[in-house]
C-alpha cells in the first residue's frame, strides 16, 4: 500500500453550517459600535485615564478602536466562515474588551466589574492569536498557556482590589494593605508577561513546523502581529522594572493590537480569492485540458504548487501517477492526503499543504469541479500503469532468455571448447612421437582438422547464443568486427563515453548485426553507415544503407525480433525504407545519464 | 627465455607448459587468475606472459585488462593474448600505438605446436603474432577505392603473412621462396599500397593492420 496517511480526510459535497442571519449581525455591530462610543465618552469623566494614563483622547480613540475593530472584523469572518468559530471569539473578544473599560466608569457595581476585568484584553489577544485560523486551540499546551492566563488576570486582580488602594467605587476592598497590593500587581504583570512570550514562542514553534514557506501571505501577516504580543510583555516588564517611556509605548502597542484584526481580516479574505479561484478551475476544465495539465489547474485553484494527484488503481491496491508509476503518498510534515471519491468510490488522492485542511469547503469545491477530468485521468493512469506492466514482462522475458543464453555459451566456453583445444595438443604431441608412421600421421591429421572444424562450429553456436565480447568488452569493440566482415564498406561512429547497460548494449548489438546482414542480403547497397550515440537521456543507434530500399518488417527476418528487444527496453524502432531510397533503422533507447 | 602462464582452465595450462617446457622454454610461473598473473609479472620479470583473455572472478576482460597493464608497466616483456574468439576490435585495441612484443591467437592455435612456439619465440622476442583470422577478416574488408586489388596474388600471400608478424625469413620459409624475392615482393607491396617502407617486423605489423583497419 502506497498510502498510509493516518486518516485521510474523505470529502462529501458539504455545504458546511448556514451563516448568522443578517439581523443578528446588524444587532452586534450597532451594539458593539454603541459600548465603543459609550466607553469613549467616559473616558473623559475616569480619574485613571485622565491622571494615570494621560491624553484621554488618544487613549479613548486607540481603546475604542481595539473594540469596534475586533467586534467588526469579527462579525465579517463569522458571516464568510460560519464554520470557524473563529469569528465568534474575536467579537468576543471585543466586547470583553469594552467591559474592561468600565473601569472608567464612576457607577460602583460597573467601576467593580471593568476593574476586575481589567486584565482581561491581554490574555483575549493571547487566545485570538493562538486559535487562528480555526478559532480553536489545537494543543492541551495552547489551552494551559490561555487558561493560566485567564486565571492569573481575574484571581490576582481579585486580591489586589481585596486589599484596596482602588478608591471608593470599588465594592471588593476588605482591607487596605498597600504592600500586597503592590506585590500583588507586580506578580501579576510579570505572570502576565511570561504567558504573552509563552504564547508567542508557541507560535514560533507552529510556524517551524511547517519546514516549506508559508502558503498564505495573509497568516504571514497575522505572524507579524504576533509581535503586539511581545510589545504587551515588553509594556508589561516595563511598567514592574520602570523602562523607559511608558506611555509611548502603551500607544504604540494598543495601536498594533487594533491592527491585528484587519490583518485576520485579509487572511480570511485570501481563503474566499480562492474560492473564485475554483472558477478558474472550472473555466480550465471546461476547456477539456489534457490529462497532464489537470493537477497543474487543481495546483493553481488551491494554491498549493507543491500539490501531488495520485490516482488510485484498485486492481493494484495502490496510487500512481499519470504515467501509472507509483507514488508513495506516507505521511510528511506539513503535508496532508486528502482522497477523492467519485460515486462512493476512491478516484484519486491529493496529498496537500496541511494548512488547507482549514478550508475544506474550498478543497470540497476544487474537487468536486475536477470529478469527471480525475476520473478521465485516472484511466489514463490505469493504461499506462498496465502497457507499463506489459511491458516490464516483456522485458523480463527477454532478461531471463539472455541470461540463459548467456550461461550456455559460458558452459560452451568452459567446457567441450576447451576440451576440444586439449584434445588437439594432445593428439599433435601424439604425431611428434609417431614420426616414421606416415600411415598414423596422415589420420592424426584428419582428426585434427575435425577438430579444427568442430571447433568453428562451436564458435559460431556460441556467438549466436550469446555475443560475449559485446558483455565482456563493450559495444564498439564489438562492432568493429562486425562492421569488418559486412558485406559492403561500413563507415562506424560509436560516440557513448563509457559503457552502457549490458541490455542495452546487446540489443544495440543485434540490432546492428541483423541490420547489416539484411544490407547485405537485400539492399543491394555500396555503401551502409552504423551510428551509435549517447544522448541526454537516451542511446541513438542508427543504421543506413543506399540500397533499393523497399525493406518491410517481414522480410528481414529479425526485425520484429529486434523491435521486440528494443521496445522491452522502452524504446522505439522504427524503419524508413522507400523504394530506391536507402533504408534507415532507427532505434532509441533510453538510458538514464 | 622465460615464460609465465595465466590460463584458468587446468588442461590448457598443463597442455600448453609442457609443450613450451618440450621447447626448451622456462616456464617460471603458472597461475589461473589476473590479479596473481600481475604478481608473477612483477617478481620474475619473464621474457613473455601468455595471457587467457577470459579469467576469473567475472570472466569477462580480466585478461584482457592484465594485458595491457603488462604492455604498460612492463614494456620489455612481451605478451601473448590467447582467446577462443579473435576480434579486429581487440586485436586494435591490444595494440594500441604499437606492435613490439604483442601476439593475439586463437586458443586452436595452441595444436600446431611448431607455430605456436615460432609465435612465442617472436613475441618475447620483441616482434608480433596476429591471428591470420585477423588478417583475413581485415583484408576481406570492403573498402571504396581499394588499393589491395593492385596486389598480385603472391603479393596479397606476402602481405598476409607479414601482417601477422611473421619476419622476411619467415615467410620465405612459408612460401618456400628466397628471402630475396619476399624483400622485392614486401617493397612492392609498399610502394602500391603508397605506406613508408623500411623499420622493424612489428612496425611493419602495425602499419599494415592500420592501413586494413581504415
Amino acid at each position: 500500500m502506497a498510502i498510509s496517511s493516518a486518516e485521510p480526510v474523505v470529502l462529501a459535497p458539504d455545504p458546511g453550517p448556514a451563516g448568522p442571519r443578517p439581523w443578528w449581525l446588524w444587532t452586534l455591530a450597532l451594539a458593539g459600535c454603541g459600548v465603543a462610543t459609550f466607553s469613549f465618552v467616559s473616558a473623559f469623566y475616569s480619574e485613571t485615564v485622565t491622571t494615570e494614563l494621560g491624553e484621554p483622547l488618544v487613549v479613548a480613540i486607540l481603546v475604542n478602536w481595539n473594540t469596534i475593530a475586533y467586534v467588526l472584523c469579527g462579525l465579517v469572518a463569522w458571516s464568510r466562515r460560519p464554520e470557524s468559530r473563529f469569528g465568534l471569539l474575536l467579537v468576543a473578544a471585543g466586547f470583553a474588551n469594552f467591559l474592561s473599560t468600565l473601569s472608567w466608569t464612576t457607577n460602583d457595581l460597573s467601576y467593580t466589574i471593568g476593574q476586575t476585568l481589567d486584565f482581561l484584553p491581554p490574555i483575549l489577544f493571547l487566545h485570538v492569536f493562538l486559535a487562528f485560523p480555526t478559532g480553536r486551540l489545537e494543543t492541551r499546551l495552547e489551552r494551559t498557556v490561555v487558561g493560566a492566563g485567564y486565571a492569573a488576570a481575574i484571581s490576582l486582580e481579585l486580591v489586589r482590589m481585596a486589599v484596596g488602594g482602588f478608591g471608593p467605587h470599588n465594592l471588593l476592598e476588605v482591607s487596605s494593605n498597600a504592600d500586597v497590593g503592590l506585590w500583588a500587581v507586580r506578580t501579576q504583570l510579570i505572570v502576565v508577561s511570561g504567558l504573552l512570550l509563552a504564547g508567542v514562542g508557541i507560535l514560533v514553534h507552529k510556524r517551524r513546523l511547517r519546514r516549506r514557506p508559508l502558503r498564505r501571505s495573509g497568516e504571514l501577516l497575522v505572524d507579524w502581529f504576533g509581535l503586539g504580543l511581545v510589545m504587551i510583555a515588553f509594556l508589561f516588564l516595563s511598567i514592574v522594572f520602570g523602562g523607559p517611556a511608558v506611555r509611548e509605548i502603551r500607544w504604540a502597542t494598543l495601536a498594533t493590537i487594533g491592527l491585528a484584526p484587519v490583518a485576520f481580516l485579509i487572511g480570511l479574505l485570501h481563503a474566499r480569492l480562492a474560492r473564485s479561484a475554483v472558477g478558474g478551475l472550472l473555466v480550465e476544465l471546461h476547456a477539456d485540458p489534457a490529462p497532464a495539465d489537470l493537477r497543474d489547474a487543481l495546483a493553481r485553484a488551491l494554491r498549493d504548487p507543491s500539490l501531488t494527484l495520485a490516482y488510485w488503481l484498485p486492481d493494484f491496491q495502490t496510487y500512481v501517477d499519470l504515467d501509472g508509476r507509483r507514488v508513495d503518498l506516507s505521511d510528511e510534515p506539513g503535508r496532508t492526503t486528502t482522497v477523492i471519491e467519485r460515486n462512493g468510490a476512491r478516484v484519486a488522492a491529493l496529498q496537500h499543504d496541511a494548512a488547507l485542511k482549514d478550508e475544506p469547503e474550498l478543497l470540497a469545491a476544487a474537487t468536486a469541479a475536477a470529478g469527471i477530468a480525475v476520473e478521465n485521468a485516472r484511466l489514463h493512469a490505469e493504461l499506462r500503469a498496465r502497457l507499463e506492466e506489459l511491458r516490464g514482462s516483456r522485458a523480463r522475458v527477454i532478461e531471463a532468455g539472455q541470461s540463459e543464453r548467456q550461461r550456455l555459451e559460458r558452459n560452451l566456453h568452459d567446457g567441450a571448447q576447451q576440451r576440444l583445444v586439449a584434445l588437439s595438443l594432445e593428439l599433435s604431441l601424439l604425431e611428434e612421437r609417431l614420426d616414421g608412421d606416415p600411415d598414423a600421421t596422415a589420420r592424426l591429421a584428419v582428426a585434427r582438422d575435425e577438430i579444427a572444424s568442430s571447433l568453428e562450429e562451436l564458435r559460431e553456436v556460441a556467438r549466436g547464443l550469446h555475443p560475449a565480447v559485446v558483455s565482456a568488452h563493450g559495444l564498439e569493440v564489438a562492432l568493429e568486427q562486425l562492421a569488418a566482415r559486412a558485406a559492403v564498406p561500413v563507415t562506424l561512429t560509436v560516440r557513448v563515453g563509457s559503457r552502457l547497460p549490458e541490455s542495452l548494449e546487446v540489443a544495440a548489438y543485434y540490432l546492428v548485426s541483423e541490420s547489416l546482414a539484411n544490407v547485405g542480403k537485400y539492399a543491394r547497397a555500396s555503401f551502409a553507415s552504423v551510428e551509435v550515440t549517447r544522448r541526454q537521456s537516451d542511446v541513438l543507434v542508427e543504421i543506413v544503407d543506399d540500397g533499393i530500399g523497399g525493406a518491410d518488417e517481414s522480410r528481414g527476418s529479425g526485425l520484429r525480433g529486434l523491435a521486440d528487444r528494443v521496445e522491452a527496453l522502452g524504446g522505439k524502432l522504427r524503419v524508413w525504407s522507400p523504394a530506391g531510397g536507402g533504408t534507415r533503422v532507427r532505434a532509441e533507447i533510453p538510458c538514464a545519464p | 627465455m622465460r615464460a609465465v602462464i595465466a590460463e584458468d582452465s587446468v588442461l590448457l595450462r598443463e597442455g600448453v607448459s609442457r609443450v613450451l617446457g618440450d621447447a626448451g622454454v622456462d616456464v617460471v610461473g603458472t597461475c589461473d587468475t589476473a590479479e596473481e598473473l600481475l604478481v608473477r609479472v612483477q617478481s620474475t620479470t619473464p621474457d613473455i606472459a601468455i595471457v587467457d583473455i577470459r579469467l576469473p572472478p567475472t570472466h569477462s576482460d580480466e585478461g584482457m585488462q592484465a594485458a595491457l597493464e603488462i604492455r604498460a608497466r612492463h614494456p620489455s616483456v612481451g605478451v601473448l593474448v590467447l582467446s577462443q574468439y579473435v576480434e579486429v576490435g581487440l586485436a586494435m585495441k591490444l595494440l594500441a600505438e604499437s606492435a613490439d612484443g604483442v601476439g593475439y591467437l586463437l586458443k586452436d592455435r595452441i595444436s600446431n605446436v611448431k607455430e605456436f612456439v615460432a609465435a612465442v619465440r617472436r613475441v618475447s622476442d620483441g616482434g608480433s603474432a596476429i591471428d591470420p583470422i585477423i588478417v583475413s577478416t581485415l583484408l576481406s574488408k570492403r573498402r571504396n577505392d581499394d588499393l589491395l586489388t593492385e596486389l598480385t596474388p603472391r603479393e596479397r600471400d606476402v602481405l598476409e603473412l607479414m601482417a601477422e608478424g611473421r619476419s622476411n625469413q619467415g615467410i620465405a620459409e612459408k612460401l618456400v621462396i628466397t628471402v630475396r624475392s619476399v624483400e622485392k615482393y614486401v617493397s612492392s607491396i609498399f610502394d602500391k599500397l603508397g605506406l613508408p617502407s623500411g623499420g622493424s617486423d612489428s612496425r611493419r605489423v602495425l602499419a599494415v593492420l592500420l592501413y586494413l583497419r581504415a
